[in-house]
Order: structure tokens, then C-alpha cells, then sequence
């Protein structure tokens, strides 16, 4: 419990007024002859104990309703947590969600999440700790932890600002465990500022329960979850999922994939206006929403024949998300989509060039090369998009290992491939085991596979690749963290097919454990799965390629040096500070003077997209054996985590002076019986 | 007679001179007077036959009813004395309580000089026990308007103070008091009934025709103080302070208790018991007295 007027609680003292009454009382006694003192000897002498009692009763009622009536001028505050939380804690760990969802908003007010969970916890935390906490923000964008002077810092530091990233809440709280164990941070209250969007949290994954276990051994640590869950049914949402630039004889145009969502779907067919901005000119056309998402294939915008390169967008109108209205993108001539294959085994390696070198998308140029890994020294590094290696995984130490170390880091593709005697030499936390063959005559089959994300993913149109008609022979064992793509069935014990590393910067490392070919697998044979990953793989690592680049905002959007970039697209590219570059979306070029003309587009992530969010039977999983509460708000009923609880000091102090009251009450004045009965 | 005491008053004793002040049993006087004696008299009205025995007064041989029946017979009527008054009146300090012209003390000067008087004027003897510790007033109880002259001074003269003998006075009045009289305590009796009951038996014992005036203010009853104060003793000088919100209700119960304790010593002693208020007028008092003495005048 807190006060507004903490200062009026040095009128305390006041409290003990009445007892100082009592005590003149005491003294000042009025004198008085009394002749039956028989009876009042024995009444006090046989009431002693109880009139003792109710005269301490009634002093301490006194006592009370005056301290009330203090505390009541005094405006005592009380979160129906925060009174309860019996004082303050060491410290207070504040974890803040900025994805990019945050920003929803009340249209009314312009309040975001991210502003009305801010207002609301610096209020809290002035309310309920004062001064009294050491207060950490780590922000899910940086996830660096920040000291806070004070709590009136929330409001207006850089760390608290709104991005367009998505944010990684287990990474959240394994900064906050980071930073209890590191600082020892005592009793400790960590509040967690979140709208529970699944994909932030990402309840199934694998490194809740860890977290749950480290949590569980600190003592006195208690987690308060603010979140605001809702969602708008009615938000809009846009992206831009391919961009080309094409020129014929008379004309030259922008071709753009875009594609609307809606969080629910409208019961008729609405059209909804689309501003295009392309090098700084606008037009505008509408799109008919059916359901909930519309896909333009190929809206043809005219360019001038002359604009080679650039950069654009596309808007729609003002609604409760301003975050996914818009989405911008940059073009240039596409650079060449070259892979190479390391192998020195041919029935691997041609099925894989056969593949690489087919044209998915006739604009852009394919080349792909084979090289034993003797030769890797030869691979054009800075114009490679994908490796596939089929070699023995090379020494960490090797000039080679650190080559594909860079590849990577740069966002780049690289995917392993079993070698023929695999070793344990390990690549991003990864190595190879040895090889299994299917139990009995029948091969192995996928039997479960990722189809919302990822390499494997679904169609454009929606439907899913065929992944369990994918036949295993042989396989090779994998040790190591990882992100599973696709698994085997129960013949191969369920053994990976496809995953990711799960290293923070490999995040572009696959490593599949079968290979094409005949006796091997029929990913050669049926084609369609091996084809739609290599190219997958192929276009991400071309994504960080070429003078114009598609990048999704995070804090490595921009590489090492975030100042080094200047934004197009807005009036005052000062205005956003270097740190913030890569974390909100926009379009970006190196500032003068940089030996590099690249254009890069930063976007939100397209998860951010997603409106599902957690149920309170989720949180309460991954909380599972933690003391924590949820608070649960929405923009437009922005309670207070505290509240004024003078009423119920007023009550009290009235209750108070009722018994006071009722125990002073004299007996009823009547006359006692004072007739002599007749002998 | 001359009234001269300034607690008397002269219309009060006009109005109950109407009334005569009975005993509800025969006394014992030494003069003929208007009250019944146990032995038989020379007064007009019969009261029985009986046999003529050897040494009886011929006298009063019945004549007429030797006539009729040849037999001697003795013609026996009722005697009538006078009563002996012994006013027992409590001097201790309690009965100093009250208004200073209002005190218990002077309203019990009131009752026993008023009763002392009508007594004298229907020719009976009166006494006087003024009593407290350390200072006491006796005289016995005599004829004339002179002795009740001296009465009603001593009566006047009366303080109090010290702490109560009415206890010992009421044996010793048992112990002196040599013939049937009427002894009237008049107190506020400050005392433990069954201590009281012993003295009334002892009374009783003697047969003295028994009354007692329990004097007490409203106040005593109530306990009804507004603030807490020091209650000090005013017949050993203790001082107890006291919260009467608090204690009030207690006090009452003991009251209550007391005075239940008194009813049983009086209806197991056949006293004539008058609880008083000093809020009533002393003459409604006495005329209530002397009203129910008249329907229970003396037996033999």
C-alpha cells in the first residue's frame, strides 16, 4: 500500500490524541462523596477485568478511526496485487513486448498498447514501490537490460519506443533470468508487458520449460503479466511479397504480389484503397477483399523507363494497426541467383544442379556450380546466395569453416548435406552421427513436417507440399540444438529430416539428413519437395544480395554500424535515432560517401500479422510452478493497477466509531426497582 | 406543645395528627394508654369469662351470670397502655450524602421527629439512639413534653459522621430495651443483610415490634454519572476512581442483588420494612407507615 499524500502520515502521531484524553481524563477526574461505595467496591471489583478489557477496546477503536481518518486524507493506494505484495521488492524487472502488434491502438485517443501498458506500470510502480526498487526495462527489440532512475523513465527513454519488429518473449525472460542470476538481484518482481500474441511467445516451444526450472530454483521471484490481448477484428493488413521490374519496348512497370489480411472475414466483398508510392510519387487503387485476405498477383504499376532502381510502398487508410498499413520495398535489376554444391559424389550432386539451374522464376538469372570441397576457395562468396555441402563438415579453425561462418552471419544459405563417412566435427552447435537405414523393406516416410513456416512451408495458393510422400532409405544422425523442420516416421525412430540451427546468427543453416538418389531417398525421383526447398533456400539467401534488399526489422537489419544508414522515406531522417534504424520499417541507403549503393526496405515481420493470441490456460502452462498473476486490460477500459482505497478507510473508521459507540453506550436510564415487598 | 425544631413542620404534623401511630403487637407500658397490653385490664371492653379461684378479686364476681347458673364466675376486660417509641436514627457519615439541606440525615430527622411526636402527642414514651462510631446520643424513651423536647434537640443536634454502628446499636437497643417496644431504625444500611438479619432476629427475640426506614437517593440506585470521576468514601475517606459508562451495569446488578438479599432478611424476620426515596415527600412516607398500622393494630 502507498499514498498520494504520503506526507499527511506524519499527522500519525495524532492517532494517540485519544489516549492523551483518557490520561487527562485520568487526572482531572471531577471529585465526588459517594455513600455507597459498598456497591461500587464490589461492582469494580467483580467487573474489573472486562471493564479493564472494553476500556482498552475502546481506546483502541478511538485510536483506530483517528489513524483511518489519516489515512484517508492521506489517499492510500492499493493494486489489488500491489497492496498485498507486503512491500517493496529488491527490484523490479520490467520486460517489455515492442513488437509490432503493440502499436495497436485506440482510435479515439491514439493510445497504443505499448503506451497505455507504460502509463499504467509507471503509475503502478510509483504507486506501489516508489523509490524503494531497483527497476531494470529490457526491451524485446535490444534485449539489453536498462537501470531506471526513476519509474517516470519508462515514458520517455529511447529503449521504450515503438518498433516493427517482432519480439521473442522466451528471449525476453532469458534476459530477465540472465540478469537476476548475474546481479543477484534478491526478492524480485518481474512484470511483463505483453499482448500475448502466439507467435511472440511461442508457448510450444522447448525453451519455456528450461526457463521454468531456472526460475523455479531463485527464491522470491513473482511475475506480474500486464497484457492487452485484444484484438480488431476489422484491422487490415498489407504486404508486398514480390516486386519486378520489367520493361518492354514502349513502357516500363513495377509488378507487384501484394496481399491484404483481415483479422476476421467480411461478410461482403469491400473494396479497400491502396496508396502506392514509388520514389516519392503516389497513386492509388482499390482491391476487392473477399473473406479475409486478398492476393494482387502482378498489379502493374507504370514507372518511367529511365528509374532503374528505387524504392516505394504500399498504404492503406488509417485503422487501429498503423504498423501493418503499410509496407515498403525497394527494386533493382535482381542480381543472379548463384548457388554452388560442394560434393565430389555425382548421384548427389547433379539431381541438386539439375534442380538449382531451373528457372522458378523466369525474370531472374540462375547458375549453379559443383566443387569438391578441396576447391571451396574457388566459391564467389560475395555473389552466392546458397551452399549446399556435401562434404565433410569442415574445421571450425579452417579458413573454410569461417568463410561459411561468414556466408551465414551475412543471411546467406548453407545447407548440409550427410557426407559419405560422417565425423563430429559441428557446425553452428550441429554434427553428424552416422548413418541408419529404414527398419524393414519399406522406406521411411515423413511422418510430420512444419507447413506454416519455413522451407517446407505451404504453397502460395494455400495447399501443402508433399513432404510424406517423401521416401527414405537411409538417413544420417544429428546431434546438437536445433529448430526441426520435418521428422521421419516411427522406421526411423523419428529421426530429423530437415532442421534449422537454432544459433542466433545460423539462423540460415539447414542441415537435411537424406540425400537424393537412387538407395537414398526420393527426393531426386518425386522432385516437387527438394525443388521448392532449394529454391526457398535459394531466394532467402538472395534476399542479402543484390542493391536492393528486403530485410525484416530486428537489431541486425542493418548490420554492425545502424548509423552508417539514412532513411528515404521520411521528411527528417534524423529524427529516428541510429539504434531505432533497424527496428522500424522504412526504407534506408548508406549515407554519403559509402563505397556501397545498396537499398534496403525494412519491414515488419509478417508474423507480427497473426492475431491469435494466448488463453489464460496457456499462460498458465508456461507459468506452471511460478508465482504469478495475470492482469488483464484493454485499451478502452485502462484501469488502474492501483486504486484509491479511502473508502474503505472511511468505512473501517465508521465501523470503528459504531463499536466505540456501542461499547460507551450507557445502560438505559431507567429507575431501579426501589418498592419494599411486604414482610 | 411548642414546636421550636426547624425540621418539623407544624402543618405536616396537623394533617397526620389524624392518624394514630399503632403497634402491631401488644406493648408492655407502665401507663394506661391507648395501645393493647398482653395482661388483662380494667378497660370497657370484655374480653372473656373464666372460673372463680380462690384469691381472685370478688370484685369482679359476675353476678348476674351466678344467678343463672349457681356457679362463680370472673368477668375479665382488655387492658390498654402506653408504647414505648425507641427511634434508632443512623449518624454515620454516608448519612451526610445529598444536597447540603437535603441530606439523608435531615431527611431522616424529618421521619423520626415527626413519628417522635406524634408518639408524645398520644401519650406514648419516647427514646432517642443517635448513632456513628465515635459519637452517640441515647436517651431513653420517656413521657412529657419535656423529654420529647429534649428528644427532638438531640435529634437536631446530630451530625454525620465516622463510620456506621447501626449494626451494634440495633443489638444493643435488643439488649437494653427491657420491655416490648417499638424500635425504629431509621438508615441507609450500608450493611450486609445477613449481618442485619442477626440483629433483627435478636429484636425480634425481645419482641420489639420491628420497623425499618432504608433511606436511599435515586442516584445510589442509578449510578447515573455523565464522566468518570473519584468517587471518595464519606465514612472511611477511600477514593476509588471510576468510569460509570463502564461500570454502570455492574453497579445495577449489585444493587439489584442487595436488594433481593433484603427482601428475604425481611420476610424471614417479619420486620416492617419501608424503602425510601429522598425524592418523596417524608409525610407521604409516614402516612403510608401509619395507614398500614392501622389495619394490623397489636395482637396480645
Amino acid at each position: 500500500m502507498s499514498f498520494l499524500a504520503p506526507i499527511l502520515l506524519f499527522g500519525l502521531p495524532l492517532a494517540l490524541i485519544p489516549i492523551i484524553v483518557h490520561l487527562i481524563h485520568l487526572l482531572r477526574r471531577k471529585r465526588v462523596k459517594w455513600a455507597a461505595m459498598m456497591f461500587l467496591l464490589l461492582a469494580q471489583r467483580t467487573n474489573k477485568g472486562l471493564s479493564k478489557l472494553r476500556q482498552y477496546l475502546i481506546l483502541a477503536f478511538r485510536v483506530m478511526a483517528v489513524a483511518a481518518i489519516i489515512f484517508v486524507v492521506g489517499r492510500p493506494l492499493a493494486g489489488g496485487l500491489l497492496g498485498l505484495t507486503g512491500g517493496a521488492p529488491d527490484s523490479v524487472i520490467i520486460l517489455l513486448d515492442r513488437s509490432a502488434s503493440m502499436e495497436q491502438q485506440l482510435l479515439t485517443t491514439g493510445t497504443s498498447k505499448r503506451t497505455a501498458g507504460l502509463r499504467n506500470l509507471t503509475a503502478a510502480i510509483k504507486d506501489a514501490y516508489g523509490k524503494r526498487s531497483k527497476l531494470v526495462l529490457i526491451d524485446s527489440a535490444s534485449l539489453q537490460p536498462v537501470s531506471l532512475e526513476t519509474a517516470d523513465a519508462l515514458l520517455d527513454i529511447p529503449q521504450v519506443g515503438p518498433t516493427d519488429t517482432a519480439a521473442d518473449i522466451p528471449s525476453l525472460m532469458q534476459g530477465a533470468l540472465d540478469y537476476m542470476t548475474t546481479n543477484q538481484t534478491g526478492r524480485t518482481d518481474v512484470w511483463l508487458v505483453s499482448d500475448l500474441r502466439q507467435t511472440d511467445w511461442n508457448p510450444a516451444g522447448g525453451r519455456w520449460a528450461a526457463l521454468r526450472g531456472a526460475f523455479a530454483t531463485l527464491q522470491g521471484v513473482k511475475f506480474q503479466v500486464l497484457t492487452y490481448a485484444e484484438t480488431q477484428p476489422s484491422d487490415l493488413g498489407i504486404s508486398v511479397e514480390k516486386i519486378v521490374r520489367r520493361e518492354t519496348s514502349d513502357k516500363a512497370e513495377l509488378l507487384l504480389d501484394i496481399r491484404l489480411k483481415r483479422g476476421e472475414p467480411v461478410a461482403e466483398p469491400i473494396q479497400v484503397p491502396i496508396v502506392i508510392n514509388i520514389n516519392g510519387v503516389t497513386s492509388t487503387m482499390k482491391a476487392e477483399l473477399k473473406g479475409n485476405q486478398a492476393f494482387l498477383q502482378a498489379q502493374s504499376i507504370p514507372i518511367d523507363k529511365t528509374t532503374l532502381r528505387g524504392w516505394g510502398s504500399v498504404q492503406l487508410p488509417a485503422d487501429t494497426s498503423p504498423s501493418d498499413n503499410l509496407y515498403h520495398f525497394v527494386f533493382d535489376a535482381p542480381a543472379p541467383l548463384k548457388s554452388v554444391i560442394v560434393s565430389t559424389d555425382g548421384e548427389v550432386s547433379t539431381p541438386l544442379a539439375a534442380a538449382l539451374n531451373a528457372p522458378a522464376d523466369s525474370s531472374r538469372t540462375y547458375a549453379s556450380s559443383i566443387l569438391p570441397a578441396t576447391r571451396a576457395a574457388e566459391i564467389t562468396w560475395e555473389e552466392t546466395s546458397l551452399i549446399v555441402w556435401q562434404e565433410v563438415v569442415p574445421d571450425p579453425e579452417s579458413p573454410v569453416a569461417k568463410q561459411l561462418i561468414a556466408h551465414v552471419k551475412a543471411g546467406r544459405s548453407l545447407i548440409f548435406l550427410p557426407p559419405t563417412t560422417p565425423d563430429d566435427t559441428a557446425f553452428a552447435g550441429l554434427h553428424w552421427t552416422k548413418w541408419g537405414t529404414a527398419a524393414g523393406d519399406k522406406p521411411s516416410l515423413a511422418s510430420w513436417w512444419r507447413s506454416d513456416a519455413g522451407l517446407l512451408s505451404g504453397t502460395r495458393a494455400g495447399s501443402a507440399l508433399p513432404v510424406g510422400e517423401v521416401e527414405v532409405q537411409r538417413w544420417c544422425g544429428l546431434e546438437g540444438e536445433s529448430v526441426p523442420f520435418a521428422r521421419l516416421d516411427e522406421t526411423a525412430e523419428k529421426a530429423p529430416l530437415l532442421v534449422q540451427a537454432s544459433a542466433d546468427d545460423f539462423r540460415s543453416t539447414y542441415f537435411l539428413t537424406a540425400l537424393p538418389g537412387s538407395g537414398q531417398s526420393s527426393l531426386a525421383r518425386d522432385g516437387v519437395v527438394m525443388f521448392a526447398l532449394l529454391h526457398r533456400a535459394l531466394n532467402e539467401g538472395s534476399a542479402s544480395l543484390g542493391n536492393a534488399q528486403q530485410r525484416t526489422a530486428g537489431p541486425r537489419a542493418l548490420g554492425e554500424d545502424p548509423g552508417a544508414w539514412t532513411r528515404l522515406d521520411i521528411e527528417n531522417p534524423e529524427s529516428i535515432l541510429p539504434l531505432d534504424r533497424p527496428l522500424r520499417a522504412g526504407v534506408l541507403k548508406r549515407s554519403a560517401g559509402a563505397k556501397s549503393d545498396l537499398l534496403i526496405a525494412i519491414n515488419r515481420p509478417l508474423t507480427e500479422d497473426a492475431t491469435l493470441t494466448l488463453g489464460k490456460t496457456t499462460l498458465d502452462e508456461v507459468f506452471a510452478g511460478l508465482d504469478w498473476r495475470l492482469l488483464e486490460r484493454t485499451l478502452e477500459n485502462e484501469k488502474s493497477l492501483t486504486s484509491e482505497i479511502w473508502r474503505t478507510f472511511l468505512i473501517l473508521m465508521a465501523i470503528l466509531l459504531i463499536l466505540e459507540a456501542l461499547l460507551c453506550m450507557p445502560a438505559p436510564k431507567t429507575a431501579a426497582e426501589f418498592q419494599s415487598k411486604p414482610a | 406543645m411548642n414546636v421550636s425544631q426547624s425540621f418539623l413542620d407544624s402543618k405536616v404534623l396537623s394533617r397526620l395528627l389524624a392518624l394514630p401511630l399503632n403497634a402491631r403487637q401488644a406493648m408492655t407500658g407502665n401507663v394506661s394508654g391507648r395501645h393493647r397490653s398482653p395482661v388483662r385490664g380494667a378497660s370497657i371492653e370484655f374480653a372473656q369469662y373464666r372460673k372463680y379461684v380462690p384469691g381472685d378479686d370478688t370484685r369482679r364476681l359476675d353476678w348476674r351470670t351466678w344467678g343463672r347458673t349457681d356457679r362463680f364466675y370472673i368477668k375479665e376486660f382488655e387492658a390498654d397502655t402506653n408504647l414505648r417509641l425507641a427511634l434508632i436514627v443512623d449518624a454515620s457519615g454516608s448519612m451526610g450524602f445529598g444536597e447540603k439541606d437535603a441530606t439523608r440525615l435531615n431527611y431522616s430527622r424529618k421521619l423520626g421527629g415527626t413519628l417522635g411526636y406524634l408518639a408524645a402527642q398520644q401519650g406514648d414514651a419516647v427514646g432517642l439512639w443517635g448513632v456513628g462510631k465515635g459519637h452517640r446520643q441515647k436517651l431513653p424513651a420517656k413521657r412529657g413534653a419535656g423529654h420529647l423536647r429534649i428528644v427532638l434537640d438531640q435529634l437536631a443536634r446530630l451530625e454525620a459522621r465516622g463510620e456506621t454502628t447501626i449494626l451494634e446499636s440495633l443489638h444493643e437497643a435488643a439488649d437494653q430495651i427491657s420491655q416490648r417496644a417499638l424500635v425504629v431504625a431509621i438508615s441507609d444500611f450500608f450493611i450486609q443483610p445477613a449481618k442485619l438479619k442477626q440483629a433483627l432476629e435478636h429484636l425480634r427475640f425481645r419482641k420489639h415490634d420491628v420497623v425499618l426506614f432504608h433511606v436511599m437517593d435515586q442516584i445510589e440506585l442509578d449510578f447515573n454519572f455523565e464522566r468518570p470521576a473519584r468517587f471518595v468514601d464519606m465514612e472511611g475517606g477511600e477514593i476509588v476512581m471510576a468510569d460509570p459508562s463502564l461500570l454502570q451495569r455492574r453497579y445495577k446488578e449489585v444493587v439489584k442483588q442487595y436488594l433481593a438479599e433484603m427482601d428475604n432478611v425481611i420476610r424471614t424476620t417479619g420486620t416492617d420494612y419501608h424503602r425510601v426515596l429522598m425524592k418523596e415527600p417524608y409525610e407521604d412516607v409516614l402516612a403510608r407507615f401509619l395507614l398500614a398500622r392501622l389495619q394490623s393494630k397489636g395482637r396480645r
